[in-house]
């Protein structure tokens, strides 16, 4: 029909032709989608179907392949119940043979325990190999098994500060010289560090101390 | 922390007595207690306290000598096996000859235990105090 | 190199020359077709002469590798919690450690040569709440006559022998002390960072003309001699940490059946509560153990 090229703009009325048919259609196709309509409930299949039908309904849907309930295991009982803390657990049993008696630990819990050692004492510090430190405690810090107490003396003019773990085993014994002489107001006395306040030796005090022991212990063993 | 730059005072009768670091050997970290350094002295000790046979100790090195020395005692905390830990109020060193022994023959100070496991016990006897 | 036969013809003609005189004519010798070359044969370009060994490509040959570094009996998983020292009473000497706890350590499943390419036992760790578990996973474990595991991780063996039985338990005596394990575990998440902090890069000057670029990264390559291109594996900003990290030959200090407490000297990777696993160390001996948890229980 549009073989001749001169008829070619008829083409258009062709589409005239359909175009009331098209028009209503489009908009009945868009109203039906637009209807809101309620899914179609599920129908559960009838109980007791005889067995001669069971063959005519899906696999899947079959009594035997229904789901079947997954049998869950109960736990076996729990370490993390048994010990909540474990690094507690560790320090302790560090603690029984390192300090069995916790004198130690009572000795330097300075929160707690009056007569226990506090920043601003005097303290003479003995290793096991014999060498013995004197110093002035700066602080303590509490800190379970690295418990430590920084001591501060001035030997041979030069300054020198130690910290020592409280329960380290090279320790043979922890002495208070001298307690503090005035009201301590501070847990850390870095101030000590600066030129103003350093207690500069401390060693003088330490070795009367240690003579009025020897001297002690003399007439005691005169006795 | 002993590393290029670095001043220490030096506490033998060598005649050095503030020394500086200008090399760290064997080691790509600063230096501690213990180790070897290569330093030029900066100050002389004063020579006429010490007396006549003190000028003669005195003269063993002079200003702009470059000698070895070992670190003795250092400012930075320094931790042990045991878990103590040390420091010093200030770095000091003593002045060895290339084969290692001292060149004073006194030192006055206070010097680190460290020494002891790196092969300086010698230096560590001639010490007056050490910790 | 004279010409020959190849192997197969001859092999036919020698089998059947007796009785078939006709087939026998392929044995007539080539040589005495045309002209020699004058040229000798060139030889092979390529290494290809018949004494050289088998080249070791194959899956089986990989595993024989790798049997070397492949620890002997599986792992555990441990939580690590938490970090505290050891004094040596002997030697005086203080040794950092980390605590790991075991908490219901349990033989999950098996890998093996024949399905999966690969010996490995899945162990399970902890408990998840049923109800908050896959029913695929929850019939993984139940088909086991397990209850639902938290953590789930492989461990290699090198063979069949290290298997240990499904539903077995590990408990923390699985390790002996004085043994070396290594520790595998993610590292502490630091975020996106900047090459500075990431790679070690030494950025950029504070002045000197720099403006805004202080902390970032200079050039990313080359420009057109190096292929107008970024290469892969270019170190860049990016997400830094939460990655894997092992940390071999730790020494096991305290084991603690009970509680299910594992000490190992020094550090292991990531945050407090993070999931460690540990294996033997494969860079020390074998420890000498008996295969079975059981066993070794008793024997602690």
């Amino acid at each position: 029909m549009a073989a001749l090229p001169t008829m070619r703009p008829l083409g258009c009325l062709r589409s005239l032709w359909n175009a009331p048919d098209m028009i209503p259609s489009q908009i009945t196709r868009r109203c039906l989608s637009t209807v809101y309509s309620q899914r179609p409930k599920r129908v559960p299949l009838p109980q007791g179907v005889p067995e001669q039908f069971l063959s005519q309904l899906p696999t899947r849907m079959r009594p035997e392949n229904a789901p079947k309930p997954i049998k869950v295991f109960n736990p076996p009982p729990s370490a993390r119940k048994a010990c909540t803390d474990p690094v507690a657990k560790v320090t302790e049993s560090q603690l029984e043979t390192l300090d069995p008696k916790g004198e130690r630990k009572a000795l330097f819990d300075y929160r707690r325990n009056p007569r226990s050692v506090r920043p601003g004492d005097i303290v003479r510090v003995t290793f096991k190999n014999g060498d013995p430190f004197n110093g002035v405690v700066l602080s303590i810090k509490l800190r379970g098994i690295d418990t430590s107490f920084l001591l501060r003396n001035e030997l041979t003019r030069v300054a020198v500060e130690m910290s020592v773990k409280v329960f380290n085993p090279n320790i043979q014994s922890v002495e208070i010289v001298q307690r503090a002489q005035r009201k301590i107001r501070r847990a850390r006395l870095y101030y000590m560090r600066s030129r103003k306040h350093d207690r500069r030796s401390v060693e003088n005090i330490a070795n009367a101390y240690v003579r009025q022991k020897k001297a002690f212990m003399g007439a005691g063993s005169r006795k | 922390m002993i590393q290029l730059k670095t001043l220490l005072t030096c506490i033998d009768n060598s005649g050095a007595s503030i020394v500086e670091c200008v090399n760290v050997l064997k080691k790509k970290r600063p230096a501690t207690i213990g180790d070897r350094i290569v330093v030029v002295v900066q100050k002389q000790r004063a020579a006429t306290s010490e007396g006549s046979s003190g000028t003669a100790l005195a003269n063993k090195v002079r200003r702009g000598d470059i000698r070895h020395a070992v670190v003795v005692r250092v400012k930075k905390e320094l931790q042990r096996a045991d878990g103590t830990v040390v420091r010093f109020g200030d770095n000091a060193c003593v002045l060895v000859n290339k084969s290692g022994d001292p060149i004073g023959t006194r030192m006055n100070g206070v010097v680190g235990q460290e020494l002891r496991g790196k092969q300086w016990s010698k230096i560590l006897s001639l010490a007056p105090v050490n910790v | 190199m004279a010409p020959r036969l190849s192997g197969k013809l001859a092999q036919l003609s020698q089998s059947l020359g007796l009785w078939e005189i006709p087939l026998t004519i392929p044995q007539i010798s080539i040589r005495n077709f045309g002209i020699r070359s004058l040229n000798p044969p060139k030889p092979s370009r390529f290494n290809n002469h018949p004494g050289l060994p088998v080249l070791e490509s194959t899956s089986t040959a990989a595993l024989r590798r790798k049997a070397f570094s492949l620890p002997l009996r599986t792992g555990a998983i441990g939580i690590k919690k938490g970090m505290t020292a050891i004094f040596d009473t002997e030697t005086g000497k203080r040794i950092p450690c980390t605590v790991l706890q075991l908490d219901r350590v349990e033989v999950v499943s098996h890998k093996t040569r024949e399905k999966h390419g690969y010996y490995a036992v899945q162990v399970g760790a902890g408990w998840k709440h049923p109800r908050n578990m896959p029913n695929s996973l929850l019939g993984h474990f139940s088909a086991q006559g397990l209850s639902p595991k938290r953590h789930v991780f492989e461990f290699r063996v090198k063979d069949e022998s290290g298997l240990l039985p499904v539903g077995e338990s590990i408990p923390a005596s699985w390790f002996q002390e004085g043994q070396y394990v290594d520790a595998r575990s993610n590292t502490k998440g630091k975020g996106f960072a900047g090459v500075m902090k990431r790679h070690g890069f030494h950025g950029q000057d504070r002045s000197h003309g720099v403006s805004l670029t202080h902390r970032s990264m200079g050039s990313a390559g080359p420009s057109q001699g190096g292929g107008s291109r970024v290469y892969p594996g270019k170190k860049m900003a990016g997400n830094m940490g939460n990655t894997q990290n092992t940390v071999q030959n730790l020494k096991v200090l305290k084991v603690d059946a009970e509680s299910g407490i594992v000490v190992v000297s020094g550090a292991v990777s990531g945050p407090k509560g993070c999931v460690v696993r540990i294996q033997d160390a494969i860079k020390k001996p074998w420890p000498e153990v008996a295969s079975t948890p059981a066993a070794t229980a008793t024997a602690a």
